[in-house]
């Protein structure tokens, strides 16, 4: 965004010949962070197939990795690209990417968080390249997963190499000792997991003598009821009707189901009377506490939940383990996610010509290999871990760390993950046993391709009518009559319109 | 003053009354802060296991350890400190100006100008058409960015004029035919009594500037640049995104900041802000009006 | 309340409709008269012109559909729909209810809190007393809402806080404060006075140190009591700035502030929670809704220029000097 450094690229283009013009322009509109320039430097000093580009990602943590980092460095120096990091902290992430929109000078790759309209508008509107026609080139881009593109997509193309995350990702974080003082086994169907419940209320399993425990932890956040419904057989948002025709989630029986069982659960005590209020930043601390003995989130929270104990207390091993759903009357099922987290899109004003696209599409693809995902996730070997047969342990030390910190966000892990992974412990083990054994399971929603222009409109007020009945339902201030209504409202307050308009954009998709 | 004036048995009672009542308030009203001092240096362990508590059980200083392990935070420290002072000095100068020529009665064009100022305070062009002027000045990644854009606010300055407008219009009249041109009457006269008014809105000024992270978020691409509060406000909201899909993805799991990095965090963000309002307080004594007209 | 009026003839001067040709003259003498004035009035005229005015343009986006990368020139034209859009919304009116209750609520009982507080204060004699509670009822302004909003569930869950089981020792009977519509309302203004009652005070502390201490020793004489003194000496001394602010916040009355509602909202009290700057925001997460926003925004911005020009026409006839 700096006028004057974009006219200085261009001069030093001119001067240096037609070969540098090319990559004058690549870095031409690109805004400029200080210490680029010393970067830009270099590259005319390498010779001229030194690439650069910019890119503008999120930083989920509170510090970037300093420019002179050596993992950036060494990325550099891999990729034979200059590579200038736009750190946005994550919190205003969105604000600042709609403003970078707005100015029309964008960086050449933009992490894009999710399809937000702001994007699908820019993205319709030709801000970006669109990649379908090129991918063929690059092996590792090539093989995106199918669905995860297609939820990626926009109106059917991809405009962005999408972020993978484990589609089976959740699970049933439990108290393992908990089980065993109560001598019960690990619950497998629904059935068992109530009598579970009810045992880690009822029957002091932590042995202490006092009433002081209960089952399952829930907070306001809506994902463990999301994904329990799932279990009773209702659909992931959207199901088939058997006609072909999508229905919401909340007009089956399963779901009604579903919330007769969450009500049981929430009249006998057995979840946390507070979990309507309880902030979701909240919800792991009873289970660290000993007070709940369930937790049902992602998978990978167990390996959290396992560290915050050893924490409190160094000698309480082995107190957590990880299950995959609960079977219920259709089976095993469990609600994916949506198998990737954002985007990286190509910027069309910044990167002009196909020749450029190309360029920058092989250094994505190269991010993709082993030895750069090693590196922007693990470190540099004796800096930020050390190796232990084909693991690794990584560096305590949090400047150290620094280096390093936010580079994953670049990542895309596409076709899978290829980094050395860090040394296991049995929870680590259960958690990517789960997540792989989850894959077969998941009920996948259809409707997640589809754009409502409804839903963009009407949709955070159409849930918030169904997810606010629910938990009233289950507190007991709603009865079932008064959730149809609440269905009623959902309807009349735009929700026929969303069902008609999904099943048409649904039908169109099939074609 | 005279300790005469309030020596009356009715008014002891309503003394002890008045000052139980301050003290609890004062209690009340500094109990969260004393919450966050207490966690910021206690135990993960302590701060998951007890729901609250002022003084921690066992003594950690690893959070502070941690925050000034980095040099971003006294780089961030330093930006903040500058824009303040510097932001401050900008404010009072451009709203003292201002007021003072809206304060008097005689200046034509007085009513169009308010209405401006009244117009921008209650309407608002936006975030996007005011980043895009603050550009086209090609003040981006520019620390005046983070001080010109707000230099004046229309609250504050309504605020100052009505204070210089109860000023006695005697001693400005005095001071005209004293010879004093305009200029001289609002430095000579006008500032000098205003000491608790300037004192006030140094101190919102101030604040204002040091709590301000939006305008760096925006304007600021270059990270070195960036104040405190960018980092303070990440570091606070950063557990936010922990459960559900949002939960960071990484098996080697980066934790999410510890609870009592955040609370020292807002500890180091708060205190040096803190301190500034002792010092103004002593020109809130009473009489220092009366004093000045008198000497 | 000390206007003044340096001289008849120029009084008229400011709102007198004079022909052109006069005016032009009376232009020249004016900017010759009071150059200082006018050189003095300059930055801050140029402030206001340059990053408030000429970003005004900003609000046609509330007649548009406005997405960032095309920028105004290449959205579309929408005339009215957003304004609409708004308007017919089932839950219009339920936002207004809930928004001016949570307003009128708010200047009762938030806006005298610093008042009071302030001549509270004035009354203390210990110097180091006042100085510190000064200083201690401040400092939760710098507290953030979070953190805020933490500590209310950690006070008042049912589930074991501390504050719950007082009130239910206390009362007899549970009262869950964080779930319950109708302790939604005190909740919220409860914690507002906890974080702003002190920071609020600086201003009336600052009015105060105007008093003349003369009158003071009148009304002694006079044989005044203590409150009596309050009410006739001191109270009148910050009457101006008490109008001043009470219009200031007038303009925003519609303003609710969001993030603290938004931390304190559950799907049980969203019925009485839910206020347009929480819509906006929800309505907002997943449409980018900056013309909706900005049509919301106007709507509130035209109601407080009506409230501000309202109350400060009132604030005249009864012989104020208004904010202008």
């Amino acid at each position: 965004m700096h006028m004057g450094q974009r006219k200085h690229w261009k001069k030093a283009g001119r001067a240096a010949g037609a070969s540098l013009l090319t990559l004058a322009m690549l870095a031409g509109c690109s805004s400029s962070d200080s210490g680029t320039e010393a970067g830009g430097d270099t590259a005319n000093a390498a010779g001229a197939d030194k690439g650069k580009l910019s890119i503008m990602l999120p930083n989920f943590e509170a510090e970037n990795p300093p420019e002179n980092s050596p993992v950036i460095l060494k990325l550099e120096e891999l990729t034979n690209t200059d590579v200038d990091l736009q750190w946005v902290p994550s919190s205003s992430y969105d604000d600042k990417f709609n403003i970078t929109l707005a100015s029309g000078k964008l960086p050449d790759l933009m992490v894009v968080l999710g399809k937000s309209p702001s994007f699908i508008n820019a993205a319709r509107a030709g801000a970006f390249w669109e990649l379908d026609a090129y991918l063929a080139d690059y092996p590792n881009l090539n093989a995106m997963n199918e669905i995860v593109r297609n939820n990626a997509s926009i109106d059917g193309k991809t405009y962005g190499i999408y972020r993978a995350r484990e589609l089976g990702r959740n699970g049933v974080t439990i108290r393992k000792d908990w089980l065993e003082n109560l001598g019960l086994d690990d619950p497998k169907t629904l059935d068992e997991f109530y009598e579970v419940m009810r045992a880690f209320t009822f029957d002091d399993p932590d042995g202490n003598g006092k009433d002081d425990t209960y089952g399952l932890v829930a907070s306001k956040f809506n994902g463990p009821w999301d994904n329990m419904q799932i279990w009773f057989g209702a659909p992931n948002k959207w199901g088939e009707d058997g006609q072909g025709k999508l229905i919401p989630a909340h007009e089956t029986e399963a779901y009604m189901e579903a919330l007769r069982f969450f009500r049981k659960l929430y009249e006998e005590g057995l979840v946390n009377k507070d979990f309507a209020v309880m902030d979701a930043t909240k919800l792991p601390d009873p289970f660290v506490n000993g007070q709940a003995g369930v937790m049902i989130d992602v998978a990978d929270n167990a390996q959290r939940m396992d560290q915050k104990i050893l924490e409190k207390d160094p000698n309480a091993t082995d107190r957590v383990d990880v299950l995959q759903a609960m079977e219920g009357p259709d089976g095993l099922r469990d609600m994916p996610t949506s198998g990737y987290s954002g985007l990286i899109a190509v910027s069309k004003s910044s990167v002009k010509t196909e020749d450029e696209l190309k360029k920058v599409l092989s250094f994505l693809d190269q991010l993709n290999e082993a030895e750069l995902q090693d590196l922007l996730y693990n470190g540099i070997e004796g800096q930020q871990y050390e190796k232990k047969g084909e693991y690794i342990v990584p560096t305590t030390d949090k400047l150290l760390l620094r280096d390093l910190t936010g580079l994953n966000q670049i990542l895309m892990f596409v076709p899978e993950n290829r980094y050395l992974p860090i040394e296991t412990t049995p929870v680590r083990e259960k958690v990517a046993e789960v997540q792989i054994a989850n894959r077969d399971i998941v009920i996948p929603n259809p409707g997640e391709p589809l754009i409502s222009d409804v839903y963009a409109k009407k949709g955070p007020q159409l849930d918030n009518i169904i997810n606010d009945a629910r938990t009233k339902f289950i507190v007991g201030q709603m009865d079932e009559a008064g959730f149809q209504q609440a269905i009623q409202l959902w309807k009349t307050s735009g929700g026929e319109e969303y069902v008609q308009e999904i099943n048409e954009l649904y039908a169109a998709l099939k074609e | 003053m005279n300790s005469k004036l309030f020596n009356t048995p009715g008014g002891r009672v309503f003394d002890v009354f008045n000052v139980v009542l301050l003290g609890l308030l004062g209690i009340l009203t500094v109990l969260p802060f004393l919450y966050i001092v207490g966690n910021s240096f206690a135990t993960e362990a302590e701060i998951t296991g007890r729901s609250f508590f002022l003084i921690p059980r066992e003594f950690s200083f690893s959070a502070y350890a941690y925050i000034f392990s980095s040099s971003t935070i006294f780089r961030s420290i330093g930006v903040s400190i500058f824009v303040t002072v510097a932001g401050t000095f900008i404010n009072l100068f451009f709203t003292m100006t201002m007021a003072y020529p809206l304060s008097r009665s005689d200046f034509w064009g007085r009513s169009t100008l308010m209405n401006i100022v009244i117009f921008s305070m209650l309407f608002s062009g936006g975030m996007i058409p005011t980043y895009l002027v603050v550009r086209s000045l090609g003040l981006i990644d520019s620390y005046w960015a983070l001080m010109l854009p707000g230099a004046i606010s229309a609250f504050n300055l309504i605020v100052v004029k009505n204070f210089f407008q109860q000023m006695p219009a005697g001693l400005e009249e005095a001071a005209r035919i004293d010879g004093c041109t305009d200029l001289g009457v609002l430095w000579r006269i006008v500032l000098p009594l205003s000491k608790p008014v300037i004192a006030t809105f140094a101190l919102f000024y101030a604040v204002g500037h040091w709590n301000n992270f939006f305008s760096a978020l925006l304007y600021i691409n270059d990270s070195d640049k960036w104040p405190l509060q960018i980092m303070l406000r990440q570091i606070v909201l950063l557990s936010q995104g922990t459960v559900g899909d949002m939960a960071n993805m990484d098996p080697n799991f980066v934790q999410p900041p510890e609870q009592s990095i955040k609370m020292a965090v807002i500890v180091v963000g708060t205190i040096p802000i803190l301190l500034v309002y002792p010092f103004l307080q002593k020109h809130f004594a009473k009489g220092v009006m009366l004093g000045s007209i008198k000497g | 309340m000390n206007e003044r009026n340096r001289s008849a003839a120029t009084l008229q001067a400011d709102g007198s409709v004079l022909s052109g040709k006069k005016k032009e003259a009376r232009w020249k003498k004016e900017l010759r008269r009071n150059k200082w004035l006018y050189v003095l009035v300059a930055p801050g005229f140029l402030y206001f012109a340059v990053f408030k005015l000429l970003p005004m343009w900003g609000i046609v986006i509330a007649f548009q559909d406005y997405q960032p990368f095309l920028g105004i020139r290449g959205s579309d034209w929408v005339g009215f729909e957003n304004f609409t859009t708004f308007f017919s919304n089932p839950d219009f009116f339920r936002l207004l209810r809930n928004t001016l209750v949570l307003a009128i609520y708010d200047l009762v009982f938030f806006f005298p809190a610093p008042i009071l507080i302030a001549l509270l204060l004035n009354e203390v004699r210990f110097h180091w007393f006042k100085r510190t509670v000064q200083t201690l009822v401040y400092v939760p302004h710098f507290v953030s809402m979070v953190i805020i909003a933490s500590i209310t569930y950690v006070f008042l869950t049912p589930q074991g806080g501390v504050l719950y089981e007082m009130i239910a020792w206390i009362t007899g009977r549970p009262v869950d404060v964080l779930s319950n519509p109708d302790t939604f309302r005190p909740l919220i203004i409860g914690q507002m006075m906890w974080k702003e009652m002190g920071w609020g005070t600086i201003i009336f502390l600052a009015a105060l140190a105007g008093v003349d201490t003369e009158q003071y020793e009148a009304a002694v004489v006079d044989g005044a009591g203590r409150m009596r003194r309050m009410w006739h000496v001191t109270l009148p001394a910050i009457r101006a700035t008490i109008v001043i602010l009470l219009i200031l916040r007038l303009g925003n009355f519609l303003d609710t502030g969001f993030e603290q509602i938004y931390l304190m909202t559950n799907s049980l009290n969203r019925d009485v929670a839910d206020v347009f700057d929480t819509y906006v925001y929800t309505v907002g997460i997943t449409q980018g809704a900056f013309s909706y926003s900005t049509a919301v925004g106007l709507f509130k911005s035209l109601v407080g220029i009506v409230l501000v020009l309202g109350s400060n026409h009132i604030a005249k006839r009864f012989g104020h000097s208004g904010i202008y």
